[in-house]
């Protein structure tokens, strides 16, 4: 039996990746369990769901807790979740990162595959939803389901447009992940102590971050009443946004009368 | 009756921490945010299960229950104990979720406005229960899909018009209701600064749109606020000892479709579809306007 564990934001569709590989996986013979985790799925907060493959019936009930493979959605968010926690010895990792795997801030004695499914998304949907492209990447990294399979239930998922989009998302993927590369050489990335996470630290939830222009900002306090977590403070008549405390939803971009604020990709 | 704050008036202090669990873009943040501003200190907050607990980083007293149709007992029974140690002077304000609100806590709502409690209930408005996923409420826009009323074959999104609370407050006689939008901030606060000041019941109800359950980008959600108010789908009016007031008032509304085609929830409507939400806003519309500076009943 082989065990996956997804890592991924709310909004990014792990729960559906997971659905739609354990329905591929079927196609093919398997016997597969796909679990979501209840919990409170909010846009941008951490989720996980996990995925049990078998080539007989599975009787285990429970969550994963020593994965064989980690899948990760997001290219921030192993700054501050511990992806690798139980992740077996000699485990795969595949990872939404623009570079290569040694320099994801991932180590420990496993295999790393990345794949900038972010850009991937963007380009194949419009929005970054990188569930799609991170099915395709798996399929490759992994070897364990074929990308006709995947194919097949993507359309059956979402018939038409949307199912077309996510087609291209999902064979890009497969085409530009890297192979997996050893990370034991690697020094981990130290992480954030537990409690910051579930205190004021949002910044690993963008994936865009308001850039202010100084010069065009003309105090209007529009951003500033408008910004959903109190980022934006008004010092000496000018708006400035709290980097810590900005999740990236773009209110303020939007709204700003004189386009002061733009949104920018953020860097990795 | 409200005044309405220009920003360049408010101070710089903040009684609300920043960042919160919230989706990104959150309208029921903003509210939250909003309300903290307004009242500042000496307010105790009352807090039912709903996704409020997610964003309100408002450091003020707060007491939750988990019992969503609670918000009347609970708000009565703060307002009452406060009486009881002379300290009336505290304000008792819940911001709840709409379907604490209208649905399941209408009892305690409505049985509250009748003994004229002495509290301020802000209902922050997402047409749906979020916390638990998206099911439909008694304040669901009339078509909208939910996860309870899907679209499919033989669905096509709630059957029914939403229910006007606000109105029902109004027609119990309560000292002061309001409507209010996120995306009108100098109204919304002067509707709870004017609030603050009276004795009773007081009820402010806030439309807060929903990115995750209204399917649009989070950067949309004051468009989306806006949207609403300026197509008559949301008019801002507040009702003060029976003299209902529009608080805004455009020589022409926009056409509800612009709005609604932002929204994910929308977007299987039919042009016939369309054209009833219109009639019906029309001529909703037209009666507050007959009725603008004049007694509701
Ligand atoms: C009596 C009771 N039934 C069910 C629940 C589960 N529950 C928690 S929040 C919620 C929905 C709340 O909806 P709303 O008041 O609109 O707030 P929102 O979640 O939209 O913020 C439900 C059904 C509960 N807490 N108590
Ligand atoms: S909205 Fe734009 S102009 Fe107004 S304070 Fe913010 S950055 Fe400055
Ligand atoms: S993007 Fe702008 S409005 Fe959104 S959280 Fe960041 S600073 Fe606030
Ligand atoms: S589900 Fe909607 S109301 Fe609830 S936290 Fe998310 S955006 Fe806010
Ligand atoms: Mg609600």
């Amino acid at each position: 039996m082989i065990e996956v564990r997804f890592h991924g934001r709310g909004g990014q569709g792990a729960v559906t990746a997971v659905r739609i590989l354990a329905s591929a996986l079927y196609l093919e013979g398997k016997y597969t369990q796909a679990i979501p985790m209840y919990g409170t799925e909010r846009r941008g907060a951490p989720v996980v769901a996990f995925l049990r493959i078998g080539e007989s019936r599975i009787n285990e009930r429970d969550l994963v807790h020593n994965p064989d493979i980690v899948v990760v959605l997001d290219p921030l968010l192993s700054r501050t979740v511990p992806v690798t926690e139980g992740l077996k010895e000699g485990g795969l990792i595949v990872m939404n990162f623009p570079k290569p795997g040694t320099e994801a801030g991932i180590g420990g004695r496993f295999m790393l595959a990345t794949v900038d499914a972010t850009g991937i998304a963007l380009e194949a949907l419009g929005r970054p939803i990188t569930n799609t492209a991170m099915l395709g990447a798996f399929a490759k990294a992994s070897g364990l389901v074929s990308l006709e399979s995947l194919e097949k239930t993507l359309l059956e998922h979402w018939p038409g447009r949307l199912g077309e989009m996510n087609l291209r998302a999902l064979r890009t993927a497969y085409e530009r992940v890297t192979p997996p590369v050893d990370v034991s050489g690697i020094q981990a990335q130290e992480k954030r102590p537990r409690e910051e996470i579930f205190s004021k630290d949002v910044s690993s939830w963008r994936i865009f971050k308001p850039q202010l222009d100084e010069d065009r900002c003309v105090g209007c306090r529009r951003c500033y009443i408008y910004c959903p977590e109190v980022a934006i403070s008004m010092i000496q008549g000018k708006a400035r946004v709290d980097y810590s405390s900005c999740k990236g939803c773009g209110i303020c971009g939007e709204e700003c009368p004189t386009g002061a604020i733009s949104m920018v990709q953020e860097a990795l | 009756m409200s005044r309405p704050i220009p920003l360049h008036e408010l101070g710089d202090k903040e009684y609300i921490d920043p960042a919160n669990q919230a989706c990104q873009g959150c309208g029921g943040a903003i509210v939250s945010r909003l309300v903290s501003k307004a009242l500042g200190e000496g307010f105790v907050r009352a807090e039912v299960a709903c996704c409020g607990p997610a964003f309100m980083n408002i450091r003020a007293p707060s007491i939750y229950v988990e019992v969503f149709e609670g918000a009347g007992a609970l708000m009565t029974g703060i307002s009452r104990g406060l009486k009881r140690i002379g300290r009336e002077d505290v304000v008792v304000m819940g911001i709840i979720g709409d379907g604490g609100t209208v649905d399941i806590g209408f009892q305690g709502l409505s049985a509250a406005a009748e003994r004229n409690e002495n509290i301020l209930w802000v209902c922050y408005d997402n047409e749906a229960y979020m916390n638990t996923g998206g099911q439909k409420s008694g304040a669901t826009t009339l078509y909208a899909a939910t996860t309870t009323t899907p679209i499919g074959e033989y669905s096509r999104g709630k059957l029914e018009r939403r229910k006007n609370v606000p109105l029902l407050m109004a027609m119990q006689g309560a000292p002061y209701v309001a409507t209010a939008s996120v995306a009108f901030p100098e109204d919304l606060l002067g509707k709870l600064i004017h609030a603050k000041g009276i004795k009773g019941f007081r009820y402010i109800h806030v439309s807060s749109p929903c990115p995750t359950g209204w399917g649009y980008d989070p950067k949309d959600t004051i468009k989306v606020a806006r949207g609403m108010v300026q197509s008559g789908l949301w008019p801002l009016y507040e009702v003060s000892d029976g003299i209902l007031r529009l608080n805004y008032k455009p020589r022409e509304l926009k056409p509800v479709r612009e709005v609604l085609k932002m929204q994910g929830r929308f977007r299987h409507l039919n042009d016939e579809e369309i054209d009833r939400i219109q009639r019906e806003v029309d001529t909703f519309w037209r009666r507050l306007v007959a009725k603008d500076g004049g007694e509701i009943f």
